[in-house]
């Protein structure tokens, strides 16, 4: 994994997926984003990489509510998973309920954020997680283990 | 290091040198103090040569040498032991230095031979810190008539062993190991006496002529074997005392000469006797003693303790046989000690359970207040009393109906019940903790209580009187007059007696593990009752709890759902703003409005989860400091930033509250954030304070249920409300104002306040006058009424 890698987003809202890519240009970064509409597409694209010795995504944001195995069982198969375990994971979803915070948590989410319904304050938060995730946090090198 | 030198010893009558009773003993008023361990000593009915390990050049030796090794000290000291025993024995004693483990284990050596007018002394040998013991002891018991024919102590031990073996249940063994040792030992009184769990002693069991006073069933103060006797129980196996009255006969010289140090002879069976002991003795008309511990996993379980009125000896061979006898007991005990309290446990079970099961039949706890069984059938208590439906139902003895109400007052507050794992107060001194409780010493020095309800006070209690009130104490006054001894009235029982009944005053025999477990078990039997009193109830709460869990999820979900085109709205409208190249001024007010809308649905959505939530989540209580609630409210709300502009008063500090922090955290914060917000002085001020139940002053509109409650309040300086909207403005999102006059809300702080205020159990109202300010009042008896004791 480097900075310069690709970006999983797991999103079946389409108007949310657009949020992101708007604010993925605000944030002025340039990874490659790509996209799974649930949770076991996500799992299948993360395990092919690995099958196929590829890069690994640098992120995984995630949302919890999406349909078929949704976010929730994604999380704790990548986590499962000791060569997909060390991928940073962003979870951005609509719920506030604190028993979904806490099982994000405790199956190792790296951090949880709500969509707010003000659309500047959405955008706002996902240019934060961006550029922190991708500009300023320290990732893990991981490339010999994918291969 | 001399004795001298250690700690306080400055204040010890022998703080210029080394410790010896005879010198001593007989001005010592403490018997904790006393080195019995080094007592400097030995009793008259032997010798004892040290010599040191290394090269065994005799170091010390008794004052008494000349009689019975026949060379006065001052010959033998400096010499090799060879002087003193035969070059054969001296091999002997070699071998077993080298063979046998002898530090601090006192094994029989050889048979000094007899002199012309000497009967032969059996020899005994241990090793302590590099110097070697030898005790030489006549062998025989001589004359005396009252002998046991010193026989074969290994077929009678075996034959005892036996007998003890078969009998059951553990007062009939204490019986057997009294009969057994009088038996072997033929000597006047023999007595199994057990340690309690404060230590002090009673007789279990007792075998003697038929002359003397029965002192069984006796109990006696734990000053009557101080903690330093106990100690040497722990590490020997059998103290003989032959001849209490016979002379000390002291070490020359007293102090090792290598070292300095005084002889530590824990396991000399010679040690000189304390004073303190002897005298005991004497006072009580006894001449010998004989003692062996009863040790249960390394603890003083009790003691054997033998009489002889006259002096007697106790030769070697029969102080083995009392040794193996203690050490079976010991073993034999233990098991039973077990069981003892095996069974004791299931009694209290059995009978807790049959009292629950028909509370449960009769759809009422008031079956523990039942005759048969009733609950002092189960405990070992004096007295039990139980709160239900607002009064007592007591058992036995128990305080007056006022004092149980006042005890309940202050039990209820305990910390302890507030423990998740073990919530139970239990002492055995009341009075320690609470000052009351010295009026119902007499019933109430031990106190075990558990709440079974926390919302409806239901306590129950158990009871035990000062001991000094329920058991026959040796020594008490009203027993018989008794003889001063030599020293007075110093060291007689009557004496001790005294002294222990200032040290006892107030307490009760302590609770055990097993009954504050049995109390525990039993609160929670009736909790499970109470959980399913009656089927309905309890299936109505199993409803309840799964129709909470699943209204708190549909409020999530429902709420996620509902924000989701919300969101999609204010995505729409704002991009629309941003992108839209030319867009009228009307049509971007109404763009506008629609963006504002979607964020008041949303806070709507946001307060509307919130309520839901406080009114149906666990109020968690603890003791709360009120002042620390306002001040982060405060915070919350602000306040601190701009301390200049708002004045926040307090007339003095409030008091700790037995309540959910978080929650009236938040009654605070939204009634300091309203009066802030609806105030148009240039100079807010807020007062927050309390008034106690029996304290003067207004209560304006106060509703008759809060009588008799501490009620606070916080009062602004703002713009007031109208008499007639005073019911209304605790409604769901009801405003009395613009929509964003007053800096907007959407209308539930109020609503969130009355909630988690009657979810305390409390009421809140307010007094205002329009223009002229407002006040919100509210009580919080939070079920247990905290404040009323705590201030």
């Amino acid at each position: 994994m480097s900075r310069t890698d690709h970006v999983l987003v797991v999103e079946d809202n389409d108007d949310d997926f657009e949020t992101v890519t708007e604010a993925v240009r605000r944030a002025g970064i340039t990874n490659q984003l790509r996209r799974a509409v649930s949770g076991t597409e996500c799992v299948e694209m993360l395990v092919e990489l690995l099958e196929r010795g590829s890069t690994l995504p640098a992120l995984v944001l995630l949302d919890l509510n999406t349909p078929n195995a949704d976010g929730r069982d994604a999380l704790l198969q990548i986590r499962a998973n000791s060569n997909l375990a060390v991928i940073p994971l962003v979870v951005i979803s609509a719920s506030a309920n604190p028993r979904d915070i806490t099982t994000a948590y405790s199956n190792g989410a790296n951090a949880y954020h709500i969509k707010p319904v003000n659309h500047a304050t959405h955008l706002e938060i996902l240019q934060t997680i961006f550029t922190y995730w991708i500009n300023q946090a320290v990732l893990p090198t991981h490339r010999s283990l994918s291969r | 290091m001399t004795i001298a030198e250690q700690g306080d010893a400055s204040r010890l009558p022998w703080a210029d040198g080394v410790y010896s009773i005879k010198r001593h003993g007989t001005s010592l008023t403490n018997c904790d103090s006393e080195p019995v361990q080094a007592p400097g000593c030995i009793q008259s009915h032997g010798a004892l040569v040290t010599a040191r390990l290394s090269d065994l050049t005799i170091l010390q030796v008794s004052e008494n040498s000349e009689q019975y090794l026949g060379a006065v000290p001052e010959r033998l000291l400096g010499q090799p032991l060879g002087n003193v025993i035969s070059s054969e024995h001296e091999i002997r004693l070699r071998s077993m230095i080298e063979n046998d483990s002898i530090e601090g284990n006192a094994l029989f050596a050889f048979t000094h031979p007899a002199r012309a007018d000497m009967a032969p002394l059996d020899v005994c040998v241990h090793t302590m810190s590099g110097v070697l013991i030898l005790e030489f002891e006549s062998s025989s018991r001589g004359a005396d008539p009252l002998l046991h024919p010193a026989g074969d102590f290994f077929t009678s031990v075996r034959a005892a062993v036996t007998r003890m073996q078969s009998t059951t249940g553990q007062l009939a063994f204490c019986d057997r190991i009294a009969r057994e040792v009088r038996t072997i030992t033929g000597l006047d009184r023999v007595m199994v006496y057990r340690f309690h769990a404060d230590n002090h002693g009673e007789v279990v069991a007792e075998s003697k002529l038929d002359e003397l006073a029965p002192w069984l069933g006796l109990h006696y103060p734990e000053a009557d074997i101080p903690k330093p006797a106990r100690d040497i129980y722990q590490r020997i196996w059998i103290r003989p005392v032959p001849n209490a009255a016979g002379p000390l006969i002291e070490l020359v010289p007293l102090a090792n000469p290598d070292t300095g140090k005084p002889l530590t002879m824990t396991y000399c069976s010679l040690r000189g006797a304390s004073v303190m002991y002897t005298e005991y003795l004497a006072n009580m008309g006894v001449g010998a003693s004989l003692t062996m511990p009863i040790l249960i996993e390394g603890e003083l379980w009790g003691l054997i303790a033998c009489h002889h009125r006259q002096p007697t000896a106790f030769p070697h061979q029969m102080r083995a046989a009392c040794e193996l006898l203690a050490q079976v007991a010991s073993l034999q005990l233990k098991s039973s000690d077990r069981i003892e309290s095996l069974e004791y446990g299931l009694k209290v079970e059995q009978i807790h359970q049959e009292l629950v099961a028909k509370a449960a039949r009769e759809g009422d706890l008031l079956a523990l207040s039942d005759r048969q069984p009733s609950l002092l059938d189960a405990m070992d208590a004096d007295g039990a009393a139980l709160y239900h439906m607002d009064r007592w139902w007591t058992a036995g003895r128990t305080p007056s109906e006022e004092q149980l109400d006042a005890l309940a007052d202050w039990v209820n507050l305990r910390p302890e019940f507030l423990s998740l794992t073990r919530p139970v107060f239990a002492t055995d001194m009341l009075s320690r903790e609470y000052p009351e409780g010295a009026g119902i010493r007499d019933v109430a020095s031990g106190v075990i209580a558990v709440q079974v309800s926390r919302l409806r006070r239901d306590l129950i209690m158990w009871f035990r009187p000062e001991t000094i009130q329920t058991v026959k104490w040796a020594g008490h006054p009203d027993d018989k007059p008794l003889v001063p001894g030599p020293n007075g009235m110093r060291l007689t029982p009557r004496r001790s007696f005294e002294l222990f009944v200032e040290s006892v005053r107030n307490r009760s025999l302590p609770w055990t593990m097993l009954e504050i477990d049995a109390a525990l078990r039993l609160r929670l039997l009736i909790m499970d009752l109470a959980t399913s009193e009656g089927e309905r109830i309890s299936e109505l709460n199993v409803d309840l709890t799964s129709s909470n869990e699943e209204l708190d999820a549909f409020a999530y979900v429902a709420s996620h759902d509902l924000k989701e085109p919300l969101r999609g709205i204010h995505r729409y409208a704002h991009q629309l703003l941003e992108s839209a190249d030319t867009i009228g001024a009307l049509n971007r007010g109404r763009m506008e409005s629609l963006m504002r809308l979607t964020l008041r649905m949303d806070s709507l959505l946001d307060s509307l989860l919130h309520y839901s939530r406080v009114g149906r989540t666990n109020l968690e209580f603890e003791a709360v400091d009120l002042n620390d609630a306002v001040a982060d409210a405060l915070e919350m709300v602000g306040v601190r930033r701009h301390p200049s502009d708002v004045g926040v008063v307090f007339e003095r500090p409030l008091p700790t509250v037995l309540c959910d922090l978080v929650r009236v955290r938040e009654i605070f914060s939204n009634l300091i954030s309203n009066a802030l917000k609806y105030n148009r002085d240039p100079h807010p001020r807020i007062e927050v304070g309390y008034l106690r139940p029996d304290e003067p002053g207004p209560r304006p509109n106060m509703p008759a249920e809060a009588l008799g409650e501490t009620i606070y309040y916080v009062r602004d300086n703002g713009i007031g409300i109208e008499a007639r909207h005073h019911e209304q403005i605790f409604r769901m999102f009801k405003r009395l104002h613009g929509r964003d006059e007053f800096g907007g809300g959407v209308g539930a702080g109020l609503t969130v306040v009355k909630k988690v205020v009657s979810r305390h159990g409390g009421h809140v109202w307010l007094d205002s006058t329009l223009n002229h300010g407002t006040t919100f009042f509210f009580t919080l008896p939070s079920l247990a009424q905290p404040n009323r004791n705590r201030e």
